[in-house]
């Protein structure tokens, strides 16, 4: 079944892309923490990438669905919802005036979010070799 | 004296002269209490003894026995409000100082920490507030002795400046958590300087020491090493080289006397400050008036009173060097800019219509020197009125005008100021009626305290911010004005927000009032491109900012304008527990003054360090701590629910009370009392009147736009004007005593206060209820026709109508007195508000009625509960909580 192979090896790829936002969001935020950036700016620029995460992460989330993949799925149905619930109120940006008094429990979230995104990473590494295996 | 045979050994129960209570003396520890004292406080009393009384008590022998039982009747005595009382309450610490000073333990021991004084337990439960004693000074700040080189009575920060929640710091986080008293510092580094007071000394010679490593500026709790080369810092503790110039006097050229240095003797300085403070030379203070003209405004009267006080100010504006720009951008379905060329008595109007982009249309002479186009402006503001006569619709685009004056000043920086009648409602930032009566006094109404539109207002004042320009908002509108969003600009941008609900110039009080407050804004001096950091001994941090500024890194807070008299909070953590005798906190404000000078303005402010409960107690500063409070529920009730605001208060004040209880009293289960120390005492009186304020108040009657102007004053106001805002003060006028109101050396004499209760209140009583905002003039249904003679000039009760009147001054001793206290009220309270007068009769306008009782705040009223009930509450809460 070549398609769950194409599949996961997308995956891996999403996965790693979103580690890597990740790493940039942490990196930032101890940026802001030494002064060594404006409060405005992080937000600017932070701001432009967390539309594209959710989205990133929703789209692979349909495509496990669609494929009938239901382990992922429900491994990422938690942070899907968590993300959806943040749009939906319409608080998922970063804002400039209240970073400083947030900013703890940004970074907290970043970190889990970063641990969550290396576990399926290694998860779905797993997946794409077990279905490369399966396919020979 | 009775005997009680249930008593532990060595405890001998006394009777108070004054009260009649029993109250207990141990005769072997000299402890005196109210409550029956048990076998286990006895054990614990005598713990308490041996770290608090110890060292007094040995060294002095029995001095201190006799005098314990008298320093608890003091507060007793304290019952009857009367003028001379003030000398009385500072009784007990005075006594305890001159206590100690009998025993010689201040002279001989100085590193003894016992000289401060510890918590003196006082129960509340039926104990009447004194509201004199509000205005009690707060406890005394005990350094140890050579904490300071200077012997200068000013060399620590007066509390008007920058005051703690705690004057003991404790030594360790646990400390302050266990305690439950939240540590904070509340900043007022602009008041305005009194007349009578001194100046602020300014030091001229750009002589400016810091510390290399933390850069604190040189203040008087350094001290020199190695004969004076050197000076080690207070806060970091490296040693530092003496400037070279530090000894000498750049006017008379000769060497000159350092410890008369005027920053090694007072807390409070101003250095002048070199080209290296300067990110660019300091630039002229910039005023752009946004006046929306729209129909309900010219209908109002607001755009001829404003544009008439503007004129009558214009003189007043700080404009020395003749550097201050001006310009005026009028608005209603369009922006109209003003073209003013030098010289020029014919100011020129450009109508912009685009509103989704709009642009400057043309290039220059719309942002104009005062000096040089004076003829144009006086020309356009005696003009602006009638110009717009013909205006219909109520449509404003003040969103897109702000967003084209930001373009405008952005250059320079200043101060935008818009008056507005009406809704912006057109154009980038519209804002749609969101008032819903339905929802008010239900967990939905915090939705209405937050700012709508998508984040445009906030954004915009981020903007501003950068471009080191602040907005102040005069809100006029009725029935919504959406000040919960407008108020976000001044927010961030350290601006002030005014309101004037249902503002009419024909009434002669709505123009006066807006006139002086106005007149006042405009003429007082700004500092102009102003950023604030507050530094602090090594493993104290402040942890979190309240107030209006933008807070641009860690522990920098961005004000593009520091108005005068408003307050900031910062919040303390310990991240280390301290090993030093004392802590100092230093203020810095860095900003260019309005006549183009770059200077930084100091506040240094010391405070001892203890780890014993006792003395930080004793310590703590009731306002202060109030003043922290009022800003964290505010913000509270914006980012989750009003009830949630309401909750914490309570939470925290029984907090409080079951820690002090757990901790200095004998504790263990259900009391009848409900103890505190002695300096604590108002707490729960002041958080009621919070709890009961229009910004927190449980109400379904209360418009969304006076609860949140409302909040923005809990937020803004100093300490000094904060507490008669949630504990008005209540005279009566009809029976005050024959010299009150009379002038005497320190001014009108003012009658004493009262409890603010309407039990207080006779039939026949003519009473003055004030909160800095309003005044009341209460009026009773028996008031003899005389009294109405006197005071209004009318012939009977009848006549009298109730609402915002204008006090007559007639030649007759009594209208003199009442109008000399309205005035003096009127000066007493920092800030550029002038509150109106209204008349109420006790069988008047009912609205108007339940309006001035609900200043009565030991009272029920609505939901709220009177303040014997709500003593009660807490000592319920207490005694079921787990406080042992």
């Amino acid at each position: 079944m070549l398609g769950e192979a194409w599949l996961y090896l997308f995956s891996v790829l999403a996965a790693a892309g979103l580690l890597f936002t990740m790493v940039f969001f942490i990196i930032m935020f101890s940026d802001l923490e030494c002064d060594y950036i404006n409060p405005i700016d992080l937000c600017n620029k932070l701001n432009k990438f967390i539309l594209p995460e959710v989205g990133f992460h929703g789209f692979l989330t349909t495509l496990f669905l669609l494929s009938g993949q239901w382990l992922s799925l429900v491994i990422n149905a938690p942070l899907l919802l968590f993300n959806a619930n943040k749009v939906y109120h319409n608080n998922y940006f970063y804002d400039a005036t209240e970073i400083f008094r947030t900013l703890s429990s940004h970074k907290k979230q970043s970190f889990i979010k970063l641990g969550f995104y290396l576990i399926c990473f290694f998860f779905y590494l797993y997946k794409l070799i077990v279905a490369l295996i399966k396919d020979e | 004296m009775a005997t009680n045979t249930n008593l532990p050994p060595n405890w001998v129960e006394y009777s108070d002269p004054t009260t009649n209570q029993p109250y207990y003396v141990n005769t072997l520890t000299n402890q005196t209490q109210w409550e029956v004292p048990t076998a286990q406080s006895n054990q614990k009393a005598r713990r308490q003894l041996a770290n608090q009384q110890a060292q007094a008590y040995y060294s002095g022998g029995g001095g201190a026995a006799v005098q314990q039982p008298s320093q608890d009747t003091q507060p007793a005595q304290l019952f009857t409000p009367g003028g001379g009382d003030i000398q009385q309450q500072q009784q007990p610490m005075t006594q305890l100082n001159q206590q100690f000073s009998q025993f010689g333990v201040s002279q001989q021991h100085p590193q003894l920490s016992n000289q401060r004084p510890s918590a003196n337990s006082t129960n509340l439960i039926g104990l009447h507030p004194n509201p004199n004693e509000l205005e009690n000074d707060p406890p005394a700040i005990n350094l140890p002795p050579n904490a300071t080189l200077s012997q200068s009575p000013t060399a620590n920060a007066h509390p008007s400046f920058k005051r703690s929640t705690l004057n003991v710091i404790p030594t360790t986080q646990s400390l302050i958590n266990k305690l439950k008293i939240p540590l904070a510092l509340v900043l007022t580094p602009y008041r305005s300087i009194e007349t009578g007071e001194d100046p602020i000394p300014v030091i001229s010679d750009t002589v400016i020491s810091r510390c290399r490593r933390c850069r604190t500026y040189i203040n008087p709790y350094v001290t020199f090493l190695e004969g004076g080369t050197r000076w080690k810092c207070c806060i970091c503790n490296l040693s530092n080289e003496v400037p070279q110039m530090f000894d000498w006097d750049p006017h008379t050229n000769q060497p000159a006397d350092r410890f008369k240095r005027a920053e090694l003797n007072n807390s409070v300085v101003e250095f002048v400050a070199p080209s290296e403070y300067m990110v660019r030379p300091p630039q002229p203070p910039v005023y752009a008036f946004l006046i929306d003209v729209s129909y309900t405004s010219i209908q109002s009267g607001m755009v001829a009173t404003v544009a008439r006080t503007i004129l009558e100010t214009l003189d007043r504006i700080p404009n020395d060097d003749g550097r201050t720009k001006i310009c005026l951008i009028a608005v209603n379905h369009a922006l109209h800019f003003f073209n003013l060329p030098p010289n020029s008595s014919d100011p020129n109007m450009l109508v912009v219509g685009d509103l989704d982009d709009p642009f400057l249309p043309t290039p220059n002479d719309l942002l104009v020197n005062l000096a040089e186009c004076r003829a144009g402006i006086d020309n356009l503001l005696t003009n602006l009125s009638d110009m717009f006569i013909n205006s219909s619709g109520p449509e404003s685009a003040m969103g897109t005008a702000l967003k084209a004056a930001v373009q405008l000043t952005s250059p320079f920086g200043g101060k935008i100021m818009v008056m507005t009648a009406q809704l912006p409602n057109v154009g980038q930032g519209a804002l749609k009626n969101r008032e819903d009566i339905k929802i008010l006094g239900t967990s939905k109404e915090s939705s209405l305290l937050q700012p709508q539109g998508g984040g445009f207002y906030k954004n915009l004042a981020i903007d501003c911010s950068r471009s080191q320009i602040s907005v102040d908002m005069f809100l006029f509108g009725s029935p919504y004005q959406d000040v919960a969003t407008l108020q976000c600009l001044p927010k961030y941008t350290s601006g002030a927000t005014y309101f004037y609900p249902g503002f009419n110039a024909s009434r002669i009080e709505d123009a006066l009032k807006l006139a002086h407050e106005l007149s006042v804004v405009l003429s007082s001096p700004i500092a102009l491109e102003a950023v604030m950091r507050v530094r602090a001994t090594r493993g104290v941090r402040m942890s979190e900012y309240h107030g209006n500024f933008f807070v641009r890194s860690t522990d920098l807070l961005a004000m593009p304008t520091v108005p005068i008299d408003q307050s900031y909070c910062a919040e303390i953590t310990l991240e280390e527990n301290l090993n030093v005798p004392f802590v100092v906190f230093q203020t810095a404000v860095l900003h260019t003054t309005c006549y183009g000078e770059r200077r930084i303005r100091v506040i240094t402010l010391s405070l001892p360090t203890s780890a014993n409960p006792s003395e930080i107690y004793a310590s703590a500063d009731e306002k202060a701590i109030v003043t922290l409070l009022a800003n964290k529920a505010v913000e509270r009730s914006q980012s989750s629910k009003l009830e949630d605001a309401r909750d914490a208060i309570m939470n925290k004040v029984v907090d409080i009370f079951g820690q002090y209880k757990a901790i200095m009293t004998a504790g263990g289960g259900a009391s009848a009392q409900l103890m505190i120390s002695d300096n604590l005492k108002h707490l729960p009186l002041l958080l009621l009147g919070l709890l009961k304020n229009v910004g927190i108040r449980q109400s379904s009657h209360i418009p969304s736009d006076l609860r949140a102007y409302a909040q923005t004053l809990l937020t803004t106001l100093p300490t000094q004007s904060l507490i008669p805002y949630l504990y008005p003060t209540l005279y009566s006028l009809h029976n005050m005593p024959i010299e009150a109101g009379t002038l005497s050396e320190d001014g009108l004499r003012l009658p004493p206060k009262l409890n603010l209760t309407i039990e207080k209140f006779e039939r026949h009583g003519l009473y003055l209820i004030e909160d800095g905002q309003q005044i009341f003039l209460w009026i009773g249904r028996d008031a003899v026709p005389q009294l109405v003679v006197d005071v209004f000039n009318l012939p009977s009760l009848q006549d009298l109508r109730p609402g915002k009147i204008t006090l007559p001054l007639l030649d007759n001793p009594m209208s003199e007195k009442v109008n000399g206290i309205v005035n003096k009220v009127r000066e007493s309270r920092r800030g550029p508000y002038k509150p109106h007068v209204y008349l109420v009769k006790e069988d008047g306008d009912p609205s108007l009625r339940s309006w001035a009782l609900s200043l009565l705040i030991e009272d029920r009223f609505e939901m709220g509960l009177s303040y014997t009930q709500w003593l009660s509450t807490l000592r319920d809460k207490i005694n079921s909580g787990s406080y042992n």
